[in-house]
């Protein structure tokens, strides 16, 4: 098959959903398809620039190239799955979550606009008369199939994928520290961590890695480490090699991972991989989809006192901890996360 | 020089815009590169003598060959007989189109009935045009429940010829706004193209002699319906003055026996002739010793009338309706009939005739002078300027239908909270893009 | 500085058009600028699409990302360089060109054959004379591509030429009994015209061509054409092949084929000139005529089936005269300073 994979890029920034598009491309090719990344530009300021870009997105045509059909149309992400197409299959990342979860949330920014509201429902409106238009709609997990049933009334079938290069990750005995592999961003609550390890009357240390992308971020987490005296107990560690994040996953004793409402993340299943417990919160999305509390690691209250009672439960029972890392590392590998079952299921 | 593409039904083809065209296509073909298009089995000789004359299939037209010229004119009226083929080629290419009929409804009733799939194409179009009401109209006609005049009236259909045109030529000026068909391109009304006879009017009236009793008057062409000739023996029937006129009706009647019995009902078979189709000579003749022309219409298409034009090139007065076209004529050079107040006018009209004769005369001879008008050397040059005029408007047409496709597909989703933001962004920018340099960008429609 | 290099592409086709855009990314990243390449999908058919995607372009914002300016755009094909920027400079690979150039041409005219055509082409040739002149400067890809853009839109620009790619490592190699025609298989290329040509040569000659074909049907007529004119032994069809591959076959070629349709620029050219070997290419082929001298570093025919047979043929017979136009071929690629630096040095100034 000749297969377009759709896209949004936000010029100069390199993530997950970029990585997740050549991924996608690859095990496309590896099953013996034909598969092109089509990536739209996407700037989400002032408000109104959304709706121009959804529309430029339906003025795309991408039926077929040079007069040979493209067989599927693969689209990803916001407003990319606009795009009309005879034979398109949804695999959502996640919809613009400003117009949704994250509405009047401290972190949103549509909402501090005067059209934030006329542009949040325009983009609801969209997404709920034109997202059933694709012929299958999956989501890249059961979170954000949830968020499209509640917000949109459309059904949308979780379709998990493995993290990158997932054969490359293993198992070392558990040293003294916790490890949380995120780039230093509010939503992913770095602060909340350093409020919880306050909290705690185990020492707990706790190693973070990936880049600041948030500089204000950065200095609250600062800030509170010494309010608090946490100077021996954190490690900062800025960005590392993907050999050096394994090393660490290894290595550490638990993941630490309480983001808000996450839509997927990796880390989760990364720790599972290197058969490690983690430590994720309430309502942090796509984690709890994967994460069986007591079972392959703890589920807190988003507070820093249960956090931090979370922390010291981990800190204070190895043994259990490491039980818990090896039934994630079962429960991976039973739910079957695999490309090969992502291809079938998009082409099917 | 352009090179120009031209359509329209061509001799032996029985229309008078066959003979329009012959007129117009010397003239046309001295100042430009034109070529012929024709998807007519036979083609005059003359014709192939003015330029090259070339062949079309309607169904496959070759595209390639046609896009090479300039500009395409295309000449659309009634009768999908002659004008089937031209208006395919014309919804396709845009181009200009020169409109004889501007009410277009008989055309497309008649298209879509030849087409048969119960009128599908001619209800759509209804619908596209005139929305729920047009197509209830259209379903109510095709049962028969509506009179033909009236469809022709009240929906037009002419938007459907035009909306992909470049421009629009009419023969009368107020044509498409009376209708409510004004398309968004641009149009022009030309004066309807006739060559006066070099003959001087003083030879006309020689013929004529003094002017005594009886009167002659004369009515000529293919008698329709909307021709009145009822009213207008009602008119005479009910006139002390009645056998000072005499009244030469040439042509077809579309009911003759009707007009026959109603002659016998109004006891008028000394003073009315009915000639039927005459030769050209015999017409001559009838015009030439004529006193007084009728040449009333109701309701009218919106049509120029040729006959008019040859009734002034006789120096003859003309009672004519004071309808579209027609009411658009100089009041000096004829008189005017109201379409509510048909016979009364009439007969008032005919009475100051016998008044004055020589009054009427003179309204003859001005409108012999008005034919000026019409040489067809301007009417050539006033449509090329038009040509001219409208070519550097050709992005305009892809754009507009960008814009209406954007409009279309923004209603399957875009919430109305945000639709005035975004229309008005699109088409802003389709301006600035499409519009050209100080083109003024209104808002979207 | 942060820029970005902004072009159109169909999806699955790589010609000479993206190779270039990524080597000026990379060329702008080895200069020390942070650079990325944004490519809009295009599909030019059926005519009506194409004020779409015009549109389209219109609407997207690459005047900063995440809050941070983006300092610079470089805009290379339609409809992607009218994308909006107050800091934009086009280079212009090409224009639309079945709206232009190419709008009668018998193979290459498409819109041509369109019923709405004509107005299709004056809506891009519109877009064109207005947005280009947005930007603060416009190069182009060759002094072929400056002069259409004068003559069709009065806009004035200047030719700005670049290597091909790994330019360093074409070298000549011995001389075989064969000529390469390396291109994709397509009208404009005129592969066709070449094979009509080699059933007039009176010399047995021989020709290589590598490349993939755009569409099935030109591919189809090629092998109808082999087969009619017997051509089987001497034509030798590679299909696609690597860069390694093409370096070799240009190395050890007598001459290089390349007789386009009005190119805008052609790297076979250049790369022919830097592996030393004589050009034959038409009257009417544009880019290459601005490097090919007639009888100094390659010959140019008329684009007719005799006309490129004879100058076949004299090259296959005079190897001498073939090796001294090579030579004088790469001389004349050294004069001219093709680079690179320079190229990131006009974009960016």
């Amino acid at each position: 098959m000749r297969i377009l994979i759709a896209t949004v890029k936000v010029p100069f920034v390199n993530g997950g959903a970029e990585i997740h598009a050549v991924e996608l491309r690859q095990a496309l090719i590896e099953a013996g398809h034909s598969a092109e990344i089509v990536a739209i530009p996407f700037k989400w300021y002032p408000p109104e620039r959304i709706l121009d870009q959804m529309l430029a997105c339906r003025l795309l045509d991408l039926t077929e190239t040079a007069s040979v059909p493209v067989d599927r149309l693969i689209a990803l992400k916001f407003p990319a799955y606009l795009i009309p197409h005879p034979r398109k299959v949804i695999w959502l990342l996640h919809q613009h979550r400003q117009a949704y979860d994250l509405w009047q949330h401290p972190l949103n920014d549509l909402d501090k606009y005067e059209n934030g509201a006329d542009v949040r429902a325009a983009i609801q409106r969209a997404d709920t008369e034109l997202i059933p238009l694709a012929a299958h709609v999956f989501a890249n997990s059961r979170n954000v199939a949830l968020r499209l049933r509640t917000s949109c009334g459309v059904e949308a079938h979780p379709l998990y994928h493995p993290p990158q290069e997932a054969g490359l990750f293993y198992h070392a005995p558990a040293e003294d520290f916790l490890y949380f592999p995120s780039r230093i961003n509010p939503l992913k609550r770095q602060d909340l961590v350093m409020e919880a390890l306050a909290l705690t009357r185990t020492p707990a240390k706790v190693r973070f890695s990936a880049p600041a992308t948030e500089p204000a971020l950065e200095r609250k987490c600062l800030a509170l480490a010494r309010e608090n005296a946490l100077a021996g107990r954190v490690e900062w560690l800025g960005m590392v090699s993907n050999e050096a994040k394994r090393n660490l996953y290894a290595r550490c004793l638990g993941v630490l991972y309480p983001p808000l409402d996450e839509d997927y993340g990796y880390i989760t299943l990364e720790a599972m991989l290197a058969r490690k417990p983690v430590i994720t919160c309430a309502d942090s999305g796509g984690p709890l989809e994967f994460v069986v509390h007591h079972g392959t690691g703890i589920v807190a209250e988003p507070r820093p006192e249960a956090l931090a009672a979370a922390i010291d439960e981990l800190w204070e029972n190895r043994q259990t901890a490491a039980r818990w890392g090896e039934a994630g590392r079962q429960r991976y590998d039973e739910l079957g996360i695999a490309w090969d079952h992502v291809v079938e299921q998009l082409l099917a | 020089m352009l090179k120009i593409n031209w359509f329209s039904p061509l001799p032996p083809a029985h229309t008078g815009i066959a003979h329009y065209a012959m007129q117009i296509l010397p003239i046309l073909a001295r100042r430009h590169a034109v070529v012929i298009w024709t998807d007519q089995d036979q083609v005059a000789p003359a014709v192939r003598r003015i330029a090259r004359v070339a062949q079309y299939n309607p169904a496959a037209p070759p595209w390639r060959e046609i896009n090479d010229g300039t500009v395409s004119i295309y000449h659309l009226g009634n009768d999908p007989g002659v004008h089937a083929g031209i208006y395919c080629v014309s919804i396709g290419q845009p181009g200009i189109v020169v409109l004889h009929d501007v009410s277009l409804h008989d055309f497309f009733f008649t298209l879509a009935a030849r087409q048969g799939k119960k009128h599908a194409g001619y209800l759509a179009a209804l619908q596209r045009w005139y929305g729920d009401e047009g197509r209830r109209a259209g379903e109510a006609y095709c049962a028969g429940g509506i009179r033909p005049e009236t469809m022709a009236q009240e929906y037009p259909m002419t938007r459907e010829a035009v909306w992909n045109a470049l421009g629009v030529v009419t023969h009368y000026r107020r044509a498409l706004e009376e209708l409510h068909e004004t398309p968004t391109c641009p149009s022009a009304a030309l004066e309807f193209p006739y060559l006066a006879s070099r003959e001087s009017s003083s030879e006309k009236s020689a013929a004529r002699g003094v002017a005594r009793p009886p009167f002659w008057l004369v009515t000529f062409g293919y008698m329709n319906r909307n021709r009145r000739l009822g009213p207008l023996l009602e008119a005479l029937a009910g006139m002390r003055e009645r056998d000072q006129f005499r009244l030469d009706i040439c042509g077809q009647i579309w009911d003759e026996g009707h007009i026959r019995s109603e002659i016998e009902r109004f006891g008028l078979n000394s003073q009315v002739n009915l000639h039927g189709f005459l030769s050209e000579n015999q017409l001559d003749h009838k015009l030439s010793v004529a006193d007084l022309a009728v040449n009333l219409r109701f309701p009218s298409m919106g049509e120029a009338s040729l006959s008019q034009l040859q009734y002034w090139n006789y120096g003859l007065p003309t009672l004519v309706t004071r309808t579209g076209w027609y009411a658009s004529l100089p009041e000096e050079a004829a008189v005017f009939v109201r379409p509510e107040h048909e016979v009364e006018d009439i007969q008032a009209h005919l009475r100051a005739f016998l008044a004055d004769p020589d009054a009427f005369r003179a309204m003859g001879e001005r409108g012999r002078q008005a034919l000026k008008n019409n040489d067809p050397e301007k009417y050539v040059d006033a449509l090329t300027r038009f040509a001219s005029e409208v070519l550097p408007l050709a992005p305009g047409v892809p754009a507009l239908a960008l814009a209406r496709k954007i409009g279309t597909d923004m209603t399957d989703w875009l919430h109305p909270v945000a639709g005035s933001y975004l229309l008005d962004r699109a088409s802003r920018e389709i301006c600035r893009v499409f519009g050209g340099a100080g083109h003024e960008c209104s808002s979207s429609d | 500085m942060r820029v970005l290099v902004v072009t159109s592409g169909v999806p699955f086709i790589k010609g000479g058009a993206e190779i270039l855009a990524d080597n000026l990314a990379d060329a702008l990243r080895a200069a020390g600028h942070a650079a990325e390449l944004v490519c809009i999908p295009f599909k030019h058919y059926p005519p009506d699409r194409i004020p779409n995607q015009i549109l389209a372009c219109r609407l997207l914002d690459l005047t900063e990302s995440c809050g941070v300016r983006i300092d610079r755009i470089i805009g290379l094909k339609f409809p992607a360089y009218l994308i909006p920027h107050p800091n934009k400079v086009i280079w212009l690979l090409h224009q639309h060109r079945s709206a232009y150039e190419l709008w009668d041409h018998p193979i290459a005219g498409d819109l041509i054959r369109c019923p709405d055509g004509p107005v299709i082409r004056e809506a891009v040739r519109r877009a064109d004379r207005e947005m280009i002149p947005e930007a603060k400067a416009v190069y182009t890809l060759s002094e072929n591509v400056s002069r259409r853009l004068s003559r069709f839109c009065n806009i004035s620009s200047q030719p700005l030429y670049n290597p091909p790619a790994h330019a360093k490592l074409f070298h000549n190699g011995s001389v075989e009994d064969y000529f390469f025609f390396p291109s994709r298989i397509t009208g404009v290329k005129r592969q066709m015209l070449v094979l009509q040509a080699m059933a007039r040569c009176r010399k047995r000659t021989v020709v290589r061509f590598a490349g993939e074909a755009d569409n099935p049907g030109e591919l189809a007529a090629c092998m109808q054409a082999i087969q009619n004119f017997r051509l089987e032994s001497r034509v030798e069809w590679l299909g696609w092949i690597s860069e390694e591959r093409k370096r070799e076959l240009y190395a050890n070629c007598l001459g290089v084929l390349f007789p386009p349709v009005d190119e805008d620029y052609g790297y076979i050219t250049l790369e022919a000139m830097l592996s030393s070997k004589p050009v034959i290419t038409c009257s009417d082929s544009g880019g290459p005529l601005e490097f090919v001298v007639n009888r100094e570093t390659g010959l140019v025919a008329d684009p007719q089936p005799e006309s490129l047979a004879q100058a076949m043929d004299s090259l296959w017979m005079d190897r001498r005269f073939s090796a001294a136009l090579g030579d004088a071929g790469r001389a004349r690629y050294q004069d001219l300073g093709i680079s690179w630096d320079h190229v990131v040095e006009k974009l960016l100034c």
